[in-house]
């Protein structure tokens, strides 16, 4: 399944793709809402861990725009709230994500990313 | 009774040969697969009760990712995900824990590097690095799996099948190519039942035979040693400032080196000085 915290790790492995190859640009996407349990503690301990703009970018290119351009110092409840949200309850089930760099196209079908590359691409 | 696991050798690409010997069984036995493989391991569960609060971790070779919805007692606290080469296993892994909730899963390759470079706090890879078919494949995936976590402090944990059955066991392994640390490549059956296979109209069970390499004592810590030198980590403990000569700023520390229930395990903790 593609939410936006897994989004925010995976990035092009193409043979030579090194530069720019993170965040995937989402395409054709379509998605599905699904209601997950609020764990403000985990939020807090994982935020320092997320690429602030490709989580925010991603957000928008999914129609979410609640997300500020700079992480918060402030973490009151409102944008806790709206970034459980966004990393946890937005599911890409069908569409593409491409690479920005060498334009490869990582598949998303039935909720699951294909990120297998062909043996002429693996580096 | 049951069919044996044989000794085999491996002909061919290793890529080619997995393809055949491994994932195309692992797609068509995994329903059956699957409901056999339900109860998380004790050092498994140990390992992931752990982790502080917010961690993120990869699990390489995840199946039907019965590890994927632990720890039980703090469901939520941390986030792991998925990959395998198997779509028919994630499809059930997606639904790991049968609690509604829909996990995280990656169709990948573990010798792939689908990621941000260490982005992951830990990583788990249970019962997969076996089934890798050169020794030259099983130390990559070590290297992989300690280039996606953090070098600061990212945690891994490996499992894989040794030579060493458990008494309990009903296995006998055919040992004859081991020797010292090198391990054994065997073929294990599977038994598909008409069952298994829906209503065809087949007599004889069919027999899938997936391939394995049984580690040897010392094998899997090798493996580890070798792929800390090829990314240039200290292997040990941690180093204070000023015992560290100038060279050295990275390490992995092998916290624990070990056999549980007819596996070989071992946990890394990475450490970087500041
Ligand atoms: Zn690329």
């Amino acid at each position: 399944m593609v939410r936006l915290i897994t989004h925010n790790l995976l990035a092009c492995h193409v043979k030579g793709c090194n530069t720019n190859n993170f965040p995937l640009q989402f395409k054709d996407v379509q998605i599905e809402l699904r209601e997950a349990e609020f764990n403000p503690d985990f939020l807090k301990g994982f935020m320092p861990k997320l690429e602030w703009k490709a989580l925010v970018d991603a957000a928008r290119q999914l129609g979410d725009t609640t997300l500020p351009l700079e992480q918060p110092e402030m973490l009151d409840d409102e944008f806790l709230k709206n970034l459980h949200h966004v990393l946890l309850e937005i599911h890409v089930e069908e569409g593409v994500m491409t690479c920005s760099n060498c334009k490869h196209e990582y598949p998303v079908s039935n909720g699951i990313p294909n990120m297998l590359l062909a043996e002429h691409e693996i580096g | 009774m049951a069919p044996q696991v044989q000794a085999t050798s491996i002909d061919g690409e290793p890529q080619v040969y997995e393809e055949k010997n491994v994932h195309a069984i692992y797609d068509e036995i995994a329903p059956h697969f699957s409901s056999t493989r339900y109860k998380p391991w004790p050092i498994i569960a140990a390992f992931i009760s752990s982790l502080p609060i917010g961690w993120i971790g990869l699990d390489s070779g995840t199946g039907n990712g019965k590890y994927l919805p632990l720890p039980f007692d703090r469901p939520g606290a941390i986030c792991t995900i998925g990959l395998d080469r198997s779509r028919n296993l994630l499809n059930i892994a997606k639904n790991a824990g049968n609690t509604g909730k829909i996990r995280d899963v990656v169709l990948g390759d573990i010798l792939g590097r689908g990621w941000r470079v260490a982005a992951f706090d830990y990583a788990i890879s249970i019962a997969t690095i076996h089934h890798l078919a050169t020794h030259e494949r099983r130390k990559t995936a070590v290297k992989r799996l300690i280039e996606a976590v953090s070098p600061n402090h990212g945690r891994v944990l490996i499992y894989v099948w040794a030579i060493e059955q458990d008494a309990l066991s009903k296995r006998t392994i055919p040992v004859d190519g081991a020797t010292g640390t090198r391990g054994q490549d065997v073929v294990v059956p599977w038994v598909l039942s008409r069952q298994d296979k829906g209503s065809q109209a087949s007599t004889e069970p069919q027999v899938l035979n997936r391939y394995y390499h049984m580690f040897a004592k010392g094998e899997l810590s090798g493996l580890v040693q070798d792929a800390a030198s090829e990314l240039g980590l200290q292997l040990g403990p941690p180093l204070g400032l000023g015992e560290a000569p100038i060279s050295i700023s990275r390490g992995v520390e092998m916290v624990q080196d070990g056999w549980e229930r007819s596996n070989y395990y071992v946990e890394l903790r990475c450490w970087e000085l500041p």
